[in-house]
């Protein structure tokens, strides 16, 4: 296992070095200096050179990379071109309310999917519905559940606050006002895809031997679902739930944006409009190194509840 | 499963026909500005107009010809890549194979809509860039589903006694793999279009998505995002297009193996 | 944004004003009835467009930064809604030297956030701060060009020597470089002050969540007394309109400002809130590089001047309500002319002045499409338009935030832009049209023109100024650096229960002396 994670690790750091080079090469090359974007309506040819010199924006990519890459080890990230904040300062305030939204969101999706579908496995007619409603959920993109929603609930119920976000600062009420929304929109592709790959594994596992081997010695139906059938279908949904990560981000990504929330998914949007590539660098490396280490987990995990597997 | 089939192929082929002959179902052109803004649905204008005037229905329908290219285009790239690292991955031996498999889960965990974007911002959103884009990021998960088969036909008796004949490996690939892979890769491309629609239409509508005044179904959402209150169809119409193209293929994916 | 992108629609290329003196009467439309006596207390809740980058007024380039500036802190001098000039830091002041030294008489007792004096060593350091290579300060070349030095007299008067003589030195300081911050906070916060502002303004900064919201308290020891009224304001960010306006209408904010005028439809009829229209919004102008090929020639640009049906862009992107442009000054200022030159909607004569210059028909043209929702708009009509007389325009997308950058570095050669009014002439003209103009960007060059706006920039005789500003406009129509488009229609939406707003023609609300009344 300790193997395991060595292996992944070791993989992940020369593709995290050659993802983040092919971005800031591509920033720097194709986009040319930030300083006219730093400067704004005030760029003058000279006011641009000025700058260019003192943060080092003439010197060859390559010099600029290692440089960035050689602080960001240290954990220097450097400063926004556009707000000349440090990027670390943008990131720290971002990164809790992305994390809450992602969380809320696999939590309800688990609990919702696994619920649902434990409760249908025995009504025959609940079993096409729901199936149908998973595929709907897993399809709809989510701009336009998000987009729904708010016509629904805000526009014409008026029963949710629009957009926005409100701290837990701001009282606890208001703050889960505020999150129903977004995590909703969020996790309405989980819950479905969870859901479905829930579905296939206990159908699978319904089939196998032990399974009926347990039935045949006279163990009830319920008894034989929960305590055989369920806790191997399980499984392979936490992985799944794993491999998903990725994909949250990119849902977190829209779903921060239509939402007005102040997470990384909507400040990646924003420096990707002013072009700032030092957050844009920071947060694809914090992105990827966070889905990698997300996805570690979840297959440490799967291997320790289940012991037969050895990736 | 047989009737969603068929509801998936029809809905596909339905979707398809209405992007096609767009030109001949409204007779309007998609582009061209008019004097009526913003006005609700009407005898004239099923789905109203936008804020040139435009008529939304055209607009929609003709957002399909860009979505479906675009996803089609993505998809083939996907397969181009992911069938035959997917099948080297499988069939190859020691380090070969260790290297290739650690190199798909490694991609497939990647977040698809982030480094959509963040290439995206960097080439610029053109028709071809973004299906370069949209297809390097399908080609994984292709991979994936081929290795997995490719490892399961590896140790039928049928392929291992077409090797033991001499056969070139090419010829095994092509008279006894890839027949059997046929199937599954078929599904797994119509998913592949569902997700590169999906993704693509998520980039237009953060604001990634082809330039003015191409009609793309993301970033019409997101236009008519601002109007919601004067015309929700504006928001909803390409918004229902959109979710009913990915929904199609995907059904379609599902049922087919 | 892309609402996103667009709803940080950065006002990158709507301009910074500089204002200065004007004498205009009733430029912005009397308040109709609200709250209509001050009440103290109460929160007032802006709806921020936010594209804010620091909160430093020494650094700031963002139009929308200056909302919360001019809470935080004052400036020297201030303006009035008819731009002109009012004490503010500054109570007094008069000018010797034939123009070219001011001096000011300041507010005593005034003291910053940090409790620290104000004075005429906290001015004279303000002043030094921005043109120190160093600080890095954009005003920087602005206040170079003007400014000799600064001199304390006594702790309480200050003088500006200068140059040459400089009539829009009390514009410049009612906006930007005359934002006083405290000298000991920004030496102790350095680099962070931009997060942790210290003025002497009727509000105190308290916090500021990038991406969600700004909050500013009550400055309990303003040097007004008995102001503000209010006990704070918060600044909370809008995705775009549409939705600030759903919030207005729930009352989660109060106001919502630059509306469209098809954003100020969803709201109207509605008994709690007031639309108000600016009388002068920003100038929408077409502009492209006028120094190198295809835009050097002349007879291209008259004849793209005669292809623009400006009446149809109005009308679709402005409902018809903005004031068709044939020069950069609307009407109703004091250096306002008669429109000389114009060019009619005539796609005939477009033809004929095509086919004299030697533009080939089916000639193709590169057009930056911004992600604005206005700016999209014109590029589109415009590109119909023109293919109509035969010219193929291609839309190249460049996002709002960016697309000003992208004019400097000049990769992008023709676009539509947009620049907000400033209250002295010199102020948008000298940059735009001086071929040392900072925000030059057409490389347009021409002596004559130079001459007249150096001349009118130093000129104490108003007289004499509108003369040459008249002759600068019709100067400019002939050789068409710029096609004028219009004068924007602006909306801002009020709720009622809010009084003492005050939107100035420099497109840059103030809430200073703004009251919430109850309920």
């Amino acid at each position: 296992m300790l193997s395991l994670a060595a292996r992944r690790l070791f993989l992940l750091v020369p593709n995290l070095v050659l993802l983040t080079f092919v971005v800031f090469a591509g920033m720097i090359s194709w986009l040319g200096s930030p300083s006219t974007i730093m400067l704004g309506q005030d760029a003058s040819p000279a006011a641009v050179r000025e700058l260019d010199a003192r943060y080092g924006f003439d010197q060859p990519v390559a010099v600029q990379y290692v440089r960035w890459i050689a602080a960001a080890a240290q954990g220097d990230l450097g400063r926004s071109v556009s707000t000349q904040q440090p990027v670390a300062s943008m990131l720290s305030p971002a990164i809790p309310v992305t994390l809450e939204l992602g969380l809320a969101c696999i939590l309800l999706a688990l609990l919702v999917s696994l619920l649902a579908n434990s409760i249908a496995t025995g009504a025959r007619i609940v079993q096409p519905l729901i199936s149908a409603i998973s595929v709907v959920g897993v399809t709809i993109p989510n701009f336009m559940l998000g987009a729904v929603l708010i016509y629904l609930f805000s526009v014409r119920l008026r029963w949710l606050p629009t957009t926005g976000w409100s701290p837990w600062s701001a009282g606890i009420g208001t703050h889960l006002m505020h999150m129903i929304m977004p995590v909703l929109t969020l996790s309405s592709f989980y819950a479905c895809s969870f859901g479905l790959v829930y579905r296939a594994e206990y159908r699978a596992t319904a089939r196998l031997l032990f399974v009926r081997a347990a039935r045949a010695k006279g163990l009830s139906e319920t008894r034989v679902s929960y305590r055989h059938v369920l806790p191997n279908a399980v499984l392979p949904v936490i992985t799944y739930a794993g491999l998903s990560l990725g994909q949250l981000v990119g849902g977190a990504v829209v779903t921060e944006t239509i939402f007005s929330m102040p997470g990384i998914g909507r400040l990646l949007v924003s420096s990707v409009g002013s072009y700032d590539y030092p957050v844009i660098l920071a947060l694809t490396l914090l992105i990827l190194v966070g889905v990698a280490l997300a996805n570690l987990g979840a297959d440490l995990l799967y291997a320790r509840v289940n012991p037969q597997v050895r990736v | 499963m047989r009737v969603a089939r068929w509801a998936g192929l029809g809905l596909v082929l339905t979707i398809a026909c209405a992007s096609a002959f767009a030109p001949l179902i409204t007779g309007r052109d998609p582009n061209a500005s008019g004097d009526d803004l913003l006005t609700g649905p009407s005898a004239e204008h099923w789905f109203g107009t936008d804020d040139l005037g435009r008529d939304v229905l055209t607009r929609t329908l003709h957002g399909g010809r860009i979505s479906l290219t675009l996803g089609l285009g993505a998809a083939a790239l996907g397969c181009a890549i992911g069938v035959p690292v997917g099948i080297a991955a499988g069939f190859a031996r020691g380090w070969a194979s260790t290297l290739l498999t650690q190199l798909i889960d490694l991609f497939i965990a990647l977040p698809a809509l982030v480094l959509a974007l963040v290439v995206t911002v960097v080439v610029g959103p053109t028709l071809g860039n973004l299906m370069l884009v949209l297809g390097l990021v399908q080609w994984p998960g292709m991979a994936r589903l081929v290795r997995g088969q490719s490892l399961v036909l590896r140790e039928m008796a049928f392929v291992e006694a077409a090797w033991a004949t001499g056969n070139t490996p090419a010829a095994v690939v092509r008279r006894h793999i890839w027949p059997n892979l046929a199937r599954i890769v078929a599904a797994q491309f119509a998913i592949s279009v569902s997700a590169a629609i999906f993704t693509s239409a998520s980039l237009s509508f953060l604001g990634l998505g082809l330039p003015p005044p191409t009609p793309d179904w993301g970033g019409m959402v997101q236009g008519g995002f601002e109007y919601l209150s004067l015309n929700p169809l504006l928001c909803f119409g390409p918004g229902a297009a959109v979710t009913l193209t990915i929904f199609a293929f995907y059904v379609l994916g599902r049922t087919v193996d | 944004m892309n609402t996103e992108l667009r709803r940080r629609t950065l006002l990158a290329a709507t301009a910074h004003a500089a204002f200065g003196v004007a004498t205009l009467a009733s430029w912005i439309a009397p308040h109709p009835a609200r709250a209509a006596e001050p009440v103290r207390g109460g929160v007032l809740n802006v709806g921020f467009d936010d594209d804010a980058k620091t909160l430093n007024p020494v650094l700031s380039v963002q139009l929308s930064e200056r909302q919360v500036l001019y809470l935080v802190f004052n400036t020297l001098v201030g303006i009035n809604t008819d731009f002109s000039i009012k004490p503010e830091l500054a109570r007094a002041w008069h000018t010797e030297a034939d123009g070219s030294r001011y001096v000011f008489e300041l507010q005593e007792g005034v003291r910053f956030h940090d409790g620290t004096p104000f004075d005429a060593a906290a001015v004279k350091w303000n002043i030094e701060h921005r043109m120190d290579p160093a600080t890095g300060s954009p005003q920087r070349t602005q206040l170079q060009s003007v400014i000799r030095s600064v001199e304390v007299l006594t702790p309480n008067s200050v003088a500006f020597n200068l140059i040459n003589p400089y009539p829009a030195l009390l514009s410049d300081l009612a906006e930007r470089p005359g934002f006083m911050i405290s000298p000991t906070a920004a030496q102790r916060s350095g680099a962070e002050f931009g997060r942790n502002p210290v003025g002497t303004g009727p509000f105190v900064f308290e916090s500021w969540m990038q991406g969600a919201s700004i909050v500013l308290k009550r400055n309990p020891s303003y040097w007004q007394a008995g102001r503000p009224w209010l006990d704070g304001v918060v600044f909370r960010d809008i995705p775009n309109h549409v939705i600030g306006l759903q919030r207005l209408t729930v009352g989660e904010v109060d106001i919502v400002t630059s509306i469209s005028p098809d954003e100020a439809r969803q709201v109207e009829g509605n008994d709690a809130i007031t639309v108000e229209q600016a009388k002068v919004g920003r100038w929408f102008t077409l502009q492209y590089q006028v120094d190198k090929p295809p835009f050097d020639n002349p007879k291209l640009r008259q004849a793209i001047a005669h292809a623009i049906d400006r009446n149809r862009i109005n009308q679709v992107t402005m409902r018809g309500r903005a004031v068709i442009a044939d020069g950069m000054t609307p009407a109703g200022l004091w250096w306002s002319s008669p429109d000389e030159v114009v060019y009619d909607y005539n796609p005939a004569k477009a033809r004929a002045l095509l086919a004299e210059g030697g533009v080939a028909p089916g000639t193709t043209l590169a057009i930056a499409a911004s992600s604005d929702l206005v700016l999209r708009r014109i590029d589109q009509l415009v590109s119909e338009q023109l293919a109509a007389v035969g010219i193929t325009l291609q839309l190249q997308p460049v996002s709002q935030s960016e697309s000003y950058a992208r004019v400097v570095q000049r990769a992008i050669n023709f676009t539509p832009i947009s620049w907000t009014q400033r209250s002295d002439p010199n102020g948008l003209q000298y940059i735009l049209l001086h071929s040392k103009g900072f925000a030059n960007t057409t490389g347009y060059s021409n002596p004559e023109m130079d001459r007249m706006l150096d001349q009118a920039r130093q000129s104490l005789d108003q007289n004499e100024r509108k003369r040459l500003y008249a002759a600068i406009k019709s100067q400019m129509m002939r050789d068409l650096p710029y096609i004028p488009l219009y004068f924007a229609a602006e909306y801002a939406a009020v709720s009622k229960k809010i009084g003492g707003f005050v939107w100035p023609p420099d497109q840059i609300p103030r809430y200073r002396d703004a009251w919430k009344a109850a309920g």
